[in-house]
This record gives structure tokens, sequence and C-alpha cells, in this order.
């Protein structure tokens, strides 16, 4: 018996049975995978985001705060000159920082990746520079106060070698030490992103650089520069919204000359003025993001992480 | 997943067949309306450039990729839905994806476990395929120990103690060195005839597809050009395409169109009576047994002859000599006009 | 993270080039300015008794180092210990299991991916007086108590999951699918590829994570502060005592955490060596 084309092709067609073993598409599994942490993220960051920008439009008194929409709590905010000062003041703060974090991460992410031969002495000083970190930041930024003081560790060194005859009176309760602590802060969030992009660069570039007769400035600015852009962007996003966001720091080393947004905040906080304490944050909040996504439109972050 | 049972392997009409498959990423055709039948116990080589679609062919007959129209038979069986598990195939992956936690004895041993063999029985097991493929002294070794070759042969082993009605390859001599390419080679052959099973065995080395196949399948852009028996192709392509592909041979223009001509059966002499073509001599490579001298013509199109060193040092040629290229009717073999 | 790997150094093998001994020098100057305020730490914990937080050093002791364990009037060191490291347990489990699960997920693109990243990313950046702020406020309108294990394990896990996540994102990106295709090959279920092989092979990756999230929150204090309730975790306790009564205790704290620090790398780092040794002596090499 001869077997014609369309019967197999009905035959075909008729055996094929799909299996109970496939029954979860690729997209439901992904998304039953991501969902513990879309819960979280909703419950947890979203909603209370929105609850407080709701609660910005509130009324209040000494008694407490009712539902309303009115824009008191944020004409009073932006109206009052103390506002503008503070953002200036932590604004300031906050480009200082990222530009001194940024050099010396660069730097330093640099001598880790591309000066350091061996793995095992990366690793070890790596653990060195992230030790520290295991130390709460509170204890590190009061452990300040002591060395940069009248009497303090510093002034006594530079003393002694004869530097100077009087202690230095600017380097504590300035915007000095300040700057300073944000940066023993912080300089290893701009560290690690960076080094993480350096790392994935291919070492044959910069052979190849060297190669068509790049000195090593111009392999920096031309190869490695753009090549690490994702974790300039990183570090920097990181480092500002750090800085933005701190309360303790500026209270601690300032003296009391400057004030930082957030310890603005947290004393309406604590007195239970929520409504004009939600504004503050709703301003912060829209200030930092656009800040944010400026930087983030300069790299494409998420196409990095997410190949 | 069955074993080799003669029974039904001589009931079945095919070992694998493939019914008009397709397979498209978004907008682009992988694969175009296959249709393949491989028979019983062969081997069969996809051949062709990359991105021809011959590694998305063997993976949709594996089962690593959905088809995205068309059917695949194994056995009259079809699977075109089914799990890679249920197919009764087994894959070499081309980097071998051995588990480098596991070390080689556990990695052969990997689907029994799955299947809830118990670990006395199944390091048995495991130990005579190790065997099969002579590396019983690697055992307890993990695989960043091993070397290309041998890692190859642990994968082998991993692959065949499902006892599959088919092992599929993806280009599995492509990271080796040329000497253990050859080796390697002799081995697949020797294994696939010991143990009575299909190969289906992807590559884009015709000499490798030549020296191995029962039935070389020649592929481009998602279409098969060609496929027969490995002499088959190379005396006779069917195309333009897959001469050129297929290598030793030129393509020229005949009197009633293309055609292809041996390049060892073209000689460098005069233009007495028949073919001829002119051209200056562009390349001579000394390749041992035979010179390969190049010309270049007014085709444009690459053009050579293959010569036996004993002729060619009895007339040597130079770079720049104006020669005549010689061939005899019979052995102009007219091509088709299909584009594949 | 990403240390080890192949050697990006310039002319290896060659001299070293003016620019590494520059940097070198940097690195050091760093080093220095890291770990000064740490000495300033570690020597004023040795205070005398009747010597405060600033120098001059007033005789040394022991006594701020045994007040640690006292619980004092002003804070309870011990006690807030134990709550610390609880929590960032709990913390630390919770965010593996989640970021792996997330990076997993996360290797196809489906509806709502771009939406996922972003607010992950938002809630990393979000300063963090505000996030728990937000989550008090929203306890506070559903009339719920604020608590160690509720409302303060929320506010961290916003800041230490974005950090798994895109820790994650690194170490899956690394990994091959092949692994999972060959192990489906040979006939594993969809759980036993998870367990016998995914999971494996990334563990140092998801071990990363786990020690990552433990000390992020471990350490953290902005977060939490507006929702711990009644019970403060160390950081905050300390917290408090900087407002009432500086003394130090602080420093002595300090002292002992780099100690605990070092000695946790230290043991681990010996037995990575202890175990790579054994694993080069049971395999003749090629």
């Amino acid at each position: 018996m001869t077997i014609s084309a369309e019967s197999i092709t009905i035959w075909v067609r008729q055996r094929r049975c799909v299996l109970p073993s496939w029954h979860f598409s690729p997209r439901a599994v992904s998304w039953l995978q991501v969902s513990p942490l879309a819960l979280i993220l909703v419950v947890l960051f979203a909603l209370p985001t929105v609850l407080f920008v709701v609660v910005s439009f509130f009324d209040y008194d000494r008694t407490g705060i009712y539902p309303a929409f009115i824009l008191d709590n944020y004409r009073e905010l932006l109206t009052t000159p103390a506002t503008i000062r503070v953002y200036v003041s932590s604004l300031s703060f906050g480009v200082t920082v990222w530009a001194i974090t940024l050099l010396l991460g660069f730097s330093i992410a640099h001598f880790l990746i591309f000066h350091v031969r061996s793995a095992a002495v990366r690793t070890v000083l790596f653990l060195l520079c992230a030790v520290p970190f295991w130390t709460s930041g509170i204890i590190r930024t009061i452990a300040w106060i002591p060395f940069l003081g009248r009497n303090g560790a510093f002034n006594q060194i530079v003393m002694h070698a004869g530097i100077t005859s009087q202690p230095l009176d600017f380097l504590l309760f300035s915007n000095f030490a300040v700057i300073v602590t944000y940066v023993n802060l912080f300089t290893l969030l701009m560290v690690g992103p960076i080094a993480n992009s350096m790392s994935k660069i291919d070492p044959a570039l910069i052979e190849a650089a060297r190669d068509a007769g790049a000195s090593r400035w111009q392999t920096m600015v031309e190869v490695i520069i753009p090549l690490s852009k994702t974790g300039i962007a990183l570090g920097s996003i990181l480092v500002f919204t750090q800085v933005m966001g701190d309360f303790f720091v500026v209270k601690q080393m300032s003296g009391g000359q400057s004030a930082s947004i957030v310890s603005a905040l947290s004393n309406e906080i604590q007195a239970m003025e929520y409504p004009p304490a939600s504004a503050s944050a709703v301003v912060l909040v829209t200030f930092v993001a656009i800040m944010v996504a400026c930087m983030m439109r300069v790299v494409d972050v998420r196409k990095e992480l997410v190949k | 997943m069955g074993r080799s049972d003669e029974a039904g392997s001589a009931a079945a009409r095919f070992d694998v067949e493939l019914v008009a498959v397709t397979k498209r990423f978004g907008t682009v055709v992988a694969v175009d309306g296959l249709s393949l039948r491989v028979p019983h116990r062969s081997y069969c080589c996809l051949l062709g450039p990359s991105g021809c679609g011959k590694t998305s062919t063997l993976r949709m007959i594996a089962g690593h990729e959905a088809v995205s129209d068309g059917d695949i038979l194994i056995w009259d069986r079809n699977v075109t839905d089914f799990p890679p598990l249920r197919r009764g195939t087994a894959m070499m992956f081309q980097n071998y994806a051995l588990f480098p936690h596991k070390s080689c004895i556990d990695n052969v041993a990997f689907s029994l476990k799955m299947r809830g063999v118990r670990k006395a029985e199944r390091h048995a097991r495991a130990h005579k395929f190790l065997t099969l493929v002579q590396m019983e002294g690697f055992a307890e070794r993990l695989p960043g120990q091993l070397s290309g070759g041998q890692q190859q042969r642990i994968a082998l082993a991993r692959a065949l103690i499902n006892q599959p009605q088919v092992l599929l390859l993806d280009e599995p001599l492509s990271a080796l060195d040329t000497f253990l390419r050859v080796q390697m080679r002799t081995e697949l052959r020797r294994l696939q005839r010991d143990l009575g099973i299909t190969f289906i065995h992807v590559t884009h080395a015709q000499d490798e597809a030549m020296a191995l196949a029962d039935l070389v399948v020649v592929m481009d852009n998602g279409r098969i050009c060609q496929m027969g028996a490995p002499h088959e192709v190379f005396d006779r392509p069917a195309s333009a395409f897959v001469a050129r592909f297929i290598g030793g041979h030129n393509v020229l223009p005949g009197p009633r169109g293309p055609i292809a001509v041996r390049a060892d059966r073209c000689r460098l002499g005069s233009a007495s009576s028949g073919s001829y073509l002119r051209g200056h001599v562009s390349t001579v490579e000394y390749q041992g047994t035979v010179v390969r001298v190049a010309l270049a013509t007014e085709l444009g199109e690459p053009v050579s002859a293959i010569v036996p060193d004993h002729a060619f040092f009895a007339n040597p040629v130079n770079p720049g000599e104006y020669v005549t290229l010689v061939w005899s009717e019979s052995d102009a073999h007219p091509l088709g006009a299909t584009v594949c | 993270m990403m240390v080890g790997g192949r050697s990006h150094a310039a002319g290896a093998g060659r001299g070293r080039p003016w620019t590494f001994y520059a940097l070198a020098g940097l690195f050091g100057l760093f080093l220095l300015f890291l770990y000064g305020p740490m000495l300033v730490i570690y020597l004023l914990s040795f205070q005398g008794p009747n010597g405060g937080v600033t120098f001059p050093m007033v005789g040394t002791s022991l006594v701020w180092f045994a007040d640690i364990v006292k619980p004092g009037q002003m804070a309870n060191i011990p006690a807030s210990f134990q709550r610390s490291i609880a929590l960032a347990t709990v913390v630390s489990l919770v965010t593996v299991v989640i970021s792996v699960a997330a990076g997993l997920g996360f290797r196809r693109r489906f509806a709502g991916s771009g939406v996922l990243f972003y607010l992950a990313v938002a809630s990393l950046v979000m300063p963090s007086l505000l996030v728990g702020f937000g989550i008090g406020l929203g306890f506070r309108v559903l009339g719920l108590d604020a608590s160690l294990f509720t409302s303060a394990l929320g506010a961290q896990l916003t800041w230490t999951l974005p950090f798994g996540m895109f820790a994650m994102f690194a170490v899956v990106n690394r990994f091959d699918r092949s692994y999972e295709e060959a192990a489906s090959d040979l006939g594993a279920s969809a759980w036993q590829r998870l367990i016998y092989v995914t999971l494996p092979i990334l563990m140092p990756g998801i071990i990363g994570v786990g020690m990552g999230a433990f000390t992020l929150s471990y350490d953290e204090y902005a977060r939490t502060t507006l929702v711990i309730g009644t019970r403060n975790t160390l950081p905050l306790e300390i917290y408090a005592l900087i407002s009432s009564a500086t003394s130090p205790t602080l420093f002595a704290i300090g002292t002992v955490t780099t100690a605990v620090s070092f000695m946790i790398i230290g043991v681990t780092l010996w037995a990575i060596y202890r175990i790579q040794r054994r694993r080069a002596a049971s395999a003749p090499s090629l």
C-alpha cells in the first residue's frame, strides 16, 4: 500500500499532542519569579510614597492631621527663604562630594583593576577598603570629632611636625568637616560600580589602543572612561542621593552652621507635623528624581545591567 | 526515554523525519519549510555556513527550540511538542556544558540521578560509559581539570548513558586542534557504528562532513540546497552555491549555463580542442601532495587548478604568468539555476 | 563582586609605568584616610575611666569595653546587638531568596519588567528617612504598631532588595544557559534543574548577595529609625547614646566590630585556602 503525502500530513497532525509537563509559559514563570520582589516593592515602597504624597495635601494643627486638599503646605515650603537656602546648601555639598568621590573613586578603581596584577592581592585590597564599612557609619562619623578638633589628633600631629603653630580651626564643625566625612563614607559607593564596569572591559581593547599609538592618557579618555560610563553613572547616583538624603552627618559635623533638608524634615516628624513633612518629602523626592533621571539619560543603566 | 529497540526501529520508516519545519525569530526566518528524512542508523551531517539555520534545526530536533511550524517525528512518533526528555534524543553541546561543580562520574550519571536510580547502580553504569569513551581513570576529576578533548569524551558519555535513539552533536569538533579533530572524527564514526544509532552532526567544515557522513545535508538561508551521500554531493553539486561551499570546484560558464568542474580535474596546458580558460597566475600554494594554482581571470570568480606535485614541478609556473586552464567536457557538471 | 578574573594590568611582565606608583601612592593615602578615624576609635576605646570622647587620653583602661556588656540606663548594647543580628539574618535570608528568584526571572523580557526595574532603582535612591517615614505613616494609618520584624524588616528590605537584585543580574549574566539545557536534555525536571544545576553553579554569587545583605542590614539606621518601634537595633542604640551621653563606649564598640570583621574575613580566607589546597592535592595536574 502506498502512503500518499496527504495521508501522512493528516496522520501527523492527529498525532500531535500537547504534554502537561510544559504547562507554564516562560513568561508566566518569569512573572512568578519576580512577584515577591514586585509585591514587596509595591507594598513597602510605592504605596507609602503615594501615602505621603496624599498626606502632603492635608491640613493640620496642634492636635492632629485632617484629610483635605490644600496647597498651603507647599506654599509655605516653597516661599520660605530657609528652604531655598537649605536646598542650595545640600546641593552644593552634593556636587562637591560627587566631584571628589568621582575623582578619588575612579583613580582607586583604575588602580585596582588595571595596575594590580594578582587577583589575590586585588581581593585583599578590596577587603581592606571594605572592612571599615562593617563599623557603623554613626561611629565613624563621630570619630572625626576627636580627630579634627582643636585638641584633636590631626592638629597634634601637624603642630608636632612643626607645620603650624596654631591649631587649625576650620577643620571641625565646618563645611570642610562635613565634606571630609561624606567623602570618607561614600567613596566606596563610587569605587564599587566603577571597578565593576572596568573589569568588564576586554583587555584586548586597551592593547589595540596602545598599538594604534594612543598614549596612556588618550587610552583612558578614549577607551576606559566611555566604557566605564555605567559604573560612573551608578556611583554618581548612589553618592548624590546619599548626600541629599543625609540627616546625620550634617547635624554632627557642621556644628549647626548648616542644615540638611532631611534633618529639617525629621524635626517636623518628631513634632508630628506630618503634612508639611510630607510636602517637604515630596519636593525632595521630585528634585532627586529629576537629577537621577538626568543621570540615567546619559547612560542607559537598564540596558547595561540586564543584558 | 526508551532503549534502542531493534523491532521498534525496523517498524518506523525513518529514524528522524522533519516535515516542513519552520523556525521564526520575530521577523527573521531561520529555518524555512525544511523537510528531511534521516534513514536508520545513519550518520547525517548538517553542513552550511554560519547563519544557515543548521544549529536551529538541530536544536528543534532536540527540543531546546520551539518549532514555529511543521512537525518533527522520531521513530514515527510526533515529538514536535515533547520536552527534550521524552524525545529519545540526547545532545552534545558545542561548549560541552559539563556541570562544573560535579565530578566527571557525577556528570555522566546525572540523568540517572534525575530518574531516581540509586547511587551505587548509577555509578556502576556511569563507569561503563566512561570506559566506552576511554576515560575510566578520570571519574573523580572535575571538568575544569580536563583538556578540551577529554571534556568532549565526558560529554559524549553523559549523552550516551540514556541510550538515545538519536545523538545530536552541535559543532563538536570546532574547538579542537587539527590533530585532535581528525582523531575524534574517527572515534565518532566508530562509536556510531558500534552503537548502531543515528548521529546528526552540525558542522561548517566540509571536510569533516564528507569524512563522517552517510548523508550530507547542505544548507543555506534556512533551506536545504542539496542532500545525498558525500561523493554524490561532491561529484554532482546541485547549484553554484553547493559547488563553491563544498570546495574543490571551479564554477565556470558553460555553453548551456553554468558548470562546475573539479579543480583536480583541471590542468594547466595549452588550449588545443575542448574547454579552456585563460588567466594570470595569482598564487601558487604548495600543499604537500598537490599544488594549488589560483588564477585571476576575467570572470572575477576564484578559479584554481589542483595539480599533483610531480606534475607541477615538472612544469612549474610562477605568479604573474599567463596560463591556460584546461579541462575535458566529460568533467563539466551542469549546475542547476537555484539560488541555494 | 568582580574581583578575580583575567588580568587587565598593563604591561604584564614588563616594568611598572610611573602611573602605577602615583596611583599606588594615592591608594595608600586613601587607606590612611579611611582608617584614620578608625585609628582614633581604636585608641580612644582604651580611654581611661575619667576621659572623654576627645583627646587627650586620660590614662588607659578597658573600662569602656566592660561597659558594652553591661546594660546601662541609657542603652542596652547586648540586647540591641542581638536584635541587630537577628534582623540582619532574617533580612539576609529573605533578600537572597527574593533576589535569586528575581534575577532568574529577569532573564527574559516580560511585560512590566521595565517598570519593576525602575521601581527598584527608585527604592534604592529614595532618601532613606523618607522611606521610613512613608512606612511609618502607613502603619499609623492602618493602626498597626511599628516593630522589629514587621516595619523595620520591611524598611530594610527596600534597601537590600535592589542591591541584591543588581548583584544577581551580574551573577546571572555570567551563567551559561547551556548548563540548564544540558540538564533538561538529560531528563531533569524544572525543579531538579534548579536544585542540582542552576543554584549550585550560582552559589558563590548567592553567598555574596547574602553576606552583602547582612552587612547592609546590620549597619542600617536611616531607614529603620522611624519604624523600629520601642526596641532598638544596635546602630539606633548608638544613635541614642550619642544624643544622650557620648562616651568612649561608642569607640569600644567600633573596635570590637572591626576586630570581629577581620576575624571573619581571616577565617573565610583561610577556609577557602584550605579547600583550594585540598582540591589541588587530590587532582594531579594535566
